[in-house]
């Protein structure tokens, strides 16, 4: 074999077995080593127990700020019958447009005996605590310390809701087991950043400014969805929704099957349905660009379909939205 | 007097192709043809270094509808529509139907079939480096689109998807291979012949509904891609509507059986030829 054969034959091998060994690591460890890969996600999920059935976050600054939200509270101030969006302020001393950066949910497992997951919020903004705590004593509240955390607490019917000042313009809201998990997370390092399954879907939803990711099959049950629907989709294990508001929203859903089989056969289905919606919005002119937005994906064990909502749609509902108020209230 | 030289013993089939492979290698490695190869296999790169390029300033680079598409999909839809819809057939069309008919334009098979070696034996030492020869161009090609396009983050979860894709690329360009070198060893003008049947005969039998597609590589090779197929076109669109995957064994074994048969049958046509070199 001449030199030259020689070189190139052990350029090509030397960049397979790279790039295979760098994938096998890969999939070995669960995710390529930090040096690599950036951290995913904002560092609030540092406050998230890591067994957390769902995760979400949402920009909050950049929502409010879209083009999108302006345009729905224009239609809101129009509207002489929606709720007053000054009421909440007026609660709690917290104003969600100007206060708050970003907001990021979980859902946690049922305590034993119980059926229904237990919600956590994590809000970081700008808070008058001695305001809030005010506020909370006026309405029943007990104030007391949980390692170092100030923790106000609230008995109603069923459940003890729960309020903590975790850091610095961070805000856990929740009930008392998930607040009191938030702290335990942080002050251990025990956190969802150490679940790989789910840092996995977080760290493929880079750029979007609203998302959450989950397990289908936990949180069917801790939610209470219907029998029929959990019969119905036996075969999900994870989920992933992302979205991106500006002036019209483009996202995606993603779900995780358990076995390529059957997200083959999810894909197929999805396929059809797909076709026979385009089919069909050519008699709905309006729908018709979310229509062809409709993009279906995924490989292996995932089904993906991405969408995209355009600014010229929200024009024509509001238009027909015009349309169909009665003269006096124009 | 002295005794005739002895006359070597004829080489069997399998060392007989290993020293056509030796020779073959390294010269189908360095042909004109190869500059085709590398201009085809290094368009998917090329945009995946744009991809990756744009992807770091923070740009979206590229949307569909104005929705921003993941590396990972990105990737997918290379799979599909440059490598197994494009590149595969169209290196197995030129490499395959090269097999024997370089030799016959060049008029160097007499050199070959004067040596004591069986006939079929240089078109298997052939074929092989072929699909040495593009197995060496084309897979690390693929690799490095794939790490250009897929995010770090999202390895681990796509490493299985691309060690599939590796896998059926190598079927694909063996079992096209195959059925080109066939086509070379039997037909006169077999550029033309593997042009329809590839563009033609495939992309047509895939738009119909009914058993006719089970008759192409592409069919059995698609029911591999671990991929979601890409509604491109409207003939691509149409595909996907009558789309019917076989079982991944199903399709394993029509590949198999389409390799072996084709390659066989073009060793027995390349022992029982006669080839007239034009003068």
């Amino acid at each position: 074999m001449a030199a030259k054969t020689r070189y190139f034959v052990l350029t090509a091998a030397g960049i397979l077995t790279a790039g295979l060994t760098t994938g096998l690591v890969a999939s070995y460890m669960g995710g390529l080593p930090v040096a690599l890969s950036h951290q995913a996600g904002p560092d609030d999920l540092a406050f998230v127990p890591p067994d957390a059935i769902a995760v979400g976050y949402a920009n909050v600054q950049e929502v409010m700020a879209s083009e999108l939200r302006q345009r729905l509270r224009r239609l809101q101030d129009a509207n002489p019958d929606s709720p007053d969006r000054h009421d909440f302020e007026e609660k709690t001393g917290v104003n969600v447009e100007r206060d708050i950066d970003a907001v990021v949910g979980a859902l946690l497992p049922a305590a034993t005996g119980a059926r229904d997951g237990n919600p956590l919020v994590l809000a970081r903004g700008r808070f008058d605590q001695v305001r809030i705590e005010g506020m909370a004593r006026d309405h029943g509240g007990e104030v007391s310390d949980y390692e170092g955390v100030r923790v106000i607490a609230h008995t109603g019917d069923e459940k003890t809701m729960a309020l903590g000042f975790l850091a610095p313009g961070v805000v856990a809201v929740g009930s008392i087991e998930s607040v009191k998990g938030a702290i335990d997370a942080k002050r251990s390092g025990r956190n969802v950043m150490s679940n790989t399954e789910i840092m996995r879907l977080v760290g493929e939803l880079d750029g979007n400014n609203a998302w959450a990711v989950g397990r289908f099959d936990a949180m069917a049950s801790t939610t209470g969805l219907p029998g029929d629907l959990q019969q119905k989709m036996p075969t999900l294990s994870w989920f992933s929704a992302a979205g991106h508001l500006n002036g019209g929203i483009t996202g995606t859903f993603k779900a995780e099957a358990k076995d390529d089989e059957a997200a083959k056969n999810l894909r197929d289905m999805m396929r059809g349905v797909v076709a026979m919606v385009r089919l069909q919005s050519d008699s709905k002119p309006e729908m018709r660009a979310f229509v062809d937005s409709l993009q279906l994906g995924g490989e292996g064990k995932t089904v993906a379909v991405g969408f995209s909502v355009p600014a010229e749609m929200f024009d024509a509902l509001e238009k027909m939205h015009e349309a169909r108020r009665p003269a006096e209230v124009r | 007097m002295s005794e005739p030289a002895a006359r070597p013993a004829p080489l069997s089939t399998a060392a007989a192709a290993r020293r056509v492979f030796e020779l073959s290698f390294g010269e189908m490695l360095w042909s004109r043809r190869t500059i085709f190869m590398a201009l085809v296999v290094g368009g998917p790169v090329l945009l995946a270094i744009i991809f990756r390029i744009v992807e770091a300033f923070g740009a979206p680079a590229l949307r569909v509808n104005g929705a921003r598409v993941a590396g990972g999909s990105v990737f997918g839809v290379m799979i599909w529509m440059l490598y197994i819809r494009f590149i595969v057939p169209v290196l197995g069309l030129f490499y395959g139907t090269a097999l024997m008919a370089d030799e016959v334009e060049d008029r160097t098979l007499t050199y070959l079939f004067t040596r004591p070696i069986p006939r079929g034996a240089v078109l298997l030492g052939k074929y092989l480096a072929y699909l040495a020869c593009t197995s060496l161009v084309v897979l690390p090609s693929v690799m490095l689109t794939y790490f250009l396009t897929v995010p770090f983050a999202q390895v681990a979860s796509t490493f299985r998807s691309l060690v599939l894709d590796l896998a059926l690329l190598g079927a694909g360009l063996a079992v096209y291979g195959a059925v080109f070198a066939f086509v070379g060893a039997r037909l006169k003008r077999p550029l033309v012949s593997g042009l329809v049947f590839a563009f033609g005969w495939e992309q047509l039998a895939l738009a119909l509904p009914g058993y006719l597609r089970q008759f192409t590589v592409a069919h059995h090779l698609q029911s591999l891609v671990p991929h979601t197929m890409p509604a491109d076109s409207t003939l691509s669109a149409i595909q996907g509507l009558f789309r019917q995957t076989t079982s991944v064994p199903g399709a394993l074994a029509a590949l198999g059986l389409l390799l072996v048969v084709f390659l066989w049958l073009a060793m027995r046509t390349v022992a029982r030829r006669e080839y007239v070199l034009e003068q």
